[in-house]
């Protein structure tokens, strides 16, 4: 337990009056856990902070509060009670929701009218929205739905001065002035505080069977895997499993039973030499796994056709260390390291120079010494010039993407 | 206002582009004075035409060293005058780079410069069985890079979204002559996602030179339903069903008397004749979609459809298509004179809006015809009207606008596809907030702080706004010669 400095238990006595004091406390690293109940009290919050100088991170449900690397903050917005479903028009296929609700909360309210939001990031029983959006997680329905960029229609924001900020809209289709949403999707909550969020809608499927092809090595799930991306086949998800003994290809299909879509699968299976069988599709799809403590755990982009022989070098990389990756067919490969902080250094320099990736280290194990993002110099002098036209005074998420903001 | 360029800078660009790459004479400027919102004017000092990202860096090198502003403009096809010159700029067409530069057909992929023309996306890909997805009504004219800046949709964005969807890298060149790419081939891309606030920005962060685009598979099947109903609320209601029960169709448009009438006696679709007519689309695998499509029968019978018409060949689908793509243009025959509108609802208020606006019209004594993207809320209200009778057109863009604000005001949006451009920049306000407003500028200050990648669009300024002086729509040089009426 580090005990906060003066400053900051001044701050938690001012801070008390704007949001009541049992919302404010102590978190075990020094930081003031500061519980706002509304867009309006965190917009008071951060002109305080900027005036005082405070560093402020926001919060949800904490299940990726390590991702992006950044220093422990002045205050620490938690918004686990801005955690309300505000609207569900459900004719119109929209929905807004507050950025402390957790997802699971969120897709049983629009699952009583069959709909959800299309995607299924990690640790959905705790995670928030505002969390999901700013670490712009996604898992497999990405293969049929797109990710977060292409679900979120509209937010509401509040700047490190206390602006509040509306971007986008409550319809699906709209182009009147930036996208902002956009902007803050996979900012890592360091340009503003996302506090609510509008979401475009999808209808759950009907009918939902997964497959599953097991092989000993990914490249021999190659065929397979390209045939299904250019075939007609309606596939919610198309996912790669490998481990170091064996692989696995899970194919959901979405298709009406009469389609018989299953049994077209089965015979490209077989082309290819392969066996399909049914599986159930929770587990499959289920990434939690790769985040047991002390992995390290880091996101890799790969051109589609070489998921399956990325997901195979990746085993030979390092074979000290316990690897799993989950993989999505459209190239984006999940992926734990567990073993010596030194070599799973060496593994990730390594995927870095060798292959034509992007990796993020969005979780570093323990002794693990690697940049969390590597952005060409270009693209990070407008990201530099945004975020001081965002944050001037630099109290938003110390430490991510900046290392001197 | 405008201050001619100097006869050191202007031979700095002709070495940049080359002779037939630079055009001073004013009756040629002439052709780059407007886009397809004809109602404004301004020749531009210059206008140039890059063959190369090189060149546009260059080119954009001189401008910020004597801060002279600059337009990017592809085919000139934007309906909101986003390629409207402004005083005192310069122009950079972008026609001349028209390569297909790579097709990647396992990765789904094609990579393009930006005056390539949007059909020609799918042309390029279709015999290997597959398509470019955006498909706005310009499609047969209109370029990439314009879709870009514009973030284009078209009938079938409501299944398969927006350009933005759809661009998965750029080149860009910035406001300052820096070379960056933003998104990337491979799908994550660490740090803020630059590409996503670039694609819709109207050409006020930088040039696009260089774009890779996702391709996707052609469906297997592709069938289209007309149904003809008594009341557009009966159409309208049919279209909530169909979202109610699940179905996602490729396109969902609805078409009143009018606009009927217009597409008759333009392209001749051999429409029936109603109140109103609702197209749906549906795609995907055979088995698949005649499932859904009794469905979607069912539906639109139970809510009075009297005449349900599918269309199931290629050559019935075109036509049925070309009479709506044609509706804009079609509206010549109805009237001299006419302004498109862009508004979005949500698709709930269909009914209680469009009372609205008919009443709106009968005050006005001016008629409106109406064309939508029913599936997504997006209204394409069509204000006829008379150039010649006085006073009339002051009505007509007055209208126009006040149908944005009814639009705003039932929770929609003053721009679902055409952008804001100039004509709609007062209307911004109506939209959003001051604070809203001033959070987008910061983006702008960012990547642009001298002001100088097509200024005063977009956003509302003082000037432009004191006066209200928006807009009117008058027939586009191709439209006018004829050409647009094969879209």
């Amino acid at each position: 337990m580090i005990s906060p400095s003066s400053a900051t238990l001044r701050a938690a006595e001012d801070l008390a009056l704007v949001v009541g004091g049992e919302f404010v406390s102590p978190d075990a690293d020094g930081a003031i856990a500061v519980l706002p109940e509304n867009t309006q009290q965190i917009s008071v919050i951060f002109r305080y902070a900027t005036k005082n100088g405070l560093t402020v991170d926001p919060r949800g449900g904490g299940t990726k509060q390590r991702w992006g690397s950044g220093a422990v903050p002045d205050v620490r917005l938690r918004l686990t009670r801005l955690d309300r479903v505000l609207d569900h028009p459900w004719q119109d296929l929209t929905c807004t929701v507050q950025a402390g609700c957790t997802w699971a909360s969120l897709q049983q309210n629009l699952a009583k009218h069959g709909q959800f939001v299309a995607l299924d990031p990690l640790f959905s029983d705790r995670a928030t929205v505002g969390g999901i959006i700013a670490t712009n997680d996604s898992g497999s329905l990405r293969q049929r739905y797109g990710s977060l960029r292409d679900l979120v229609i509209g937010m509401t924001l509040v700047l490190p001065d206390g602006t509040i900020a509306r971007t986008g809209g409550r319809v699906v289709k709209n182009v009147a002035g930036y996208d902002l949403s956009k902007l803050m999707t996979g900012s890592m909550g360091t340009l503003a505080v996302i506090t609510e969020a509008n979401f475009r809608l999808h209808a759950l499927p009907q009918y939902s069977r997964t497959f599953t092809v097991t092989a000993s090595d990914a490249i021999r799930l190659a065929p397979l895997l390209a045939a299904v991306r250019g075939s007609h086949l309606l596939v919610q998800s198309l996912q790669l499993r490998r481990n170091k003994t064996e692989a696995h290809l899970d194919i959901c299909l979405i298709s009406h039973t009469a389609a018989q879509q299953d049994a077209l699968l089965a015979g490209m299976a077989r082309d290819k030499g392969l066996a399909l069988q049914e599986a159930s599709a929770a587990p499959c799809f289920k990434r939690e796994t790769l985040l047991i403590d002390g992995s390290t755990f880091i996101r890799v982009s790969t051109l589609p056709t070489n998921t399956c022989a990325f997901a195979d070098e990746l085993q030979r990389v390092a074979p000290r260390i316990d690897i799993a990756s989950i993989s999505q067919g459209i190239g984006l490969h999940d992926v734990s390291l567990r073993g010596p902080g030194g070599e799973i250094t060496d593994a990730i320099n390594q995927i870095r120079s060798k292959y034509s990736t992007t990796v993020t280290v969005l979780q570093p194990g323990p002794a693990v010494d690697a940049t969390a993002f590597t952005i060409p110099a270009a693209v990070m002098s407008v990201m530099r010039a945004i975020k001081h036209n965002f944050d001037p005074g630099g109290i938003l998420g110390p430490g991510k993407f900046f290392a001197s903001a | 206002m405008a201050t001619p360029l100097t006869q050191a800078v202007l031979s700095e660009l002709r070495r940049i582009v080359g002779e037939r790459g630079l055009i001073t004479a004013a009756n040629q400027l002439q052709t780059y004075e407007c886009d397809g919102l004809t109602a404004f004017r301004v020749p531009p000092i210059a206008v140039l035409l890059p063959e190369s990202t090189e060149q546009v860096q260059k080119i954009l090198r001189v401008c910020h060293r004597e801060r002279i502003p600059f337009v990017a403009r592809g085919s000139g096809t934007g309906l909101s005058g986003g390629a409207l010159p402004t005083e005192g700029s310069v122009v950079l067409s972008l026609s001349r780079m028209n390569r297909i530069l790579n097709i990647d057909i396992p990765n789904q992929q094609i990579t393009v410069q930006p005056g390539v023309i949007n059909s020609n996306v799918t042309a390029a890909v279709a015999p290997q069985g597959y398509f470019y997805a955006p498909d706005p009504s310009s499609q047969t004219v209109c370029s990439i890079g314009g879709n870009v800046a514009e973030n284009a949709g078209g009938a079938h964005c409501l299944k398969y979204g927006f350009t933005v969807t759809h661009v998965l890298e750029m080149t860009v060149v910035l406001p300052d002559g820096e070379i960056v790419t933003l998104g990337s081939k491979l799908p994550n891309t660490p740090g803020y996602d630059l590409a996503g606030v670039f694609i819709g920005s109207e050409g006020t962060l930088g040039v696009a030179t260089e774009m890779t685009l996702r391709i996707m598979r052609k469906p297997e099947t592709v069938q289209v339903i007309l149904a003809a109903f008594d009341t557009i609320s009966s159409a309208a209601q049919s279209v909530s069903d169909v979202i109610a029960s699940g179905q996602l169709p490729a396109a969902m448009e609805i078409m009143d008397r009018l606009s009927i009438e217009a597409a008759e006696l333009s392209v001749h679709p051999n429409y029936p004749a109603c109140e109103a007519l609702l197209l749906i689309e549906l795609d995907g695998p055979q088995a698949e979609v005649d499932i859904q499509m009794s469905v979607v029968i069912d539906i639109c019978k139970k809510n009075g459809a009297w005449e349900t018409r599918l269309a199931v060949d290629e050559n019935a689908r075109f036509l049925v298509w070309k009479g709506r793509k044609a509706a804009f243009a079609a509206a010549g025959r109805l009237s001299p004179n006419y302004i498109v509108q862009d508004g979005v609802i949500p698709r709930t208020a269909l009914p209680v809006v469009l009372e609205k606006l008919n009443a709106m019209a009968a005050a006005e004594n001016l008629r409106v015809t109406n064309v939508f993207h029913a599936g997504d809320g997006n209204l394409h209200p069509i204000v006829l009207y008379d150039r010649n009778h006085h006073g009339e057109e002051e009505r007509a863009i007055d209208l126009s606008l006040r149908i944005l604000d009814v639009c705003v005001e039932a929770g929609g949006s003053i721009t679902g596809e055409h952008g804001v451009g100039r004509e709609k920049q007062c209307s911004m306000s109506y939209m959003f907030a001051d604070p809203d407003l001033e959070t987008m500028q910061r983006v702008r200050r960012a990547f642009d702080p001298f002001n100088l990648s097509n200024p005063e669009k977009l956003f509302p300024t003082p000037r432009l706004c004191g006066e209200r002086s928006r807009g009117a729509y008058a027939p586009h040089p191709v439209e006018a010669s004829g050409i647009a009426e094969v879209f």
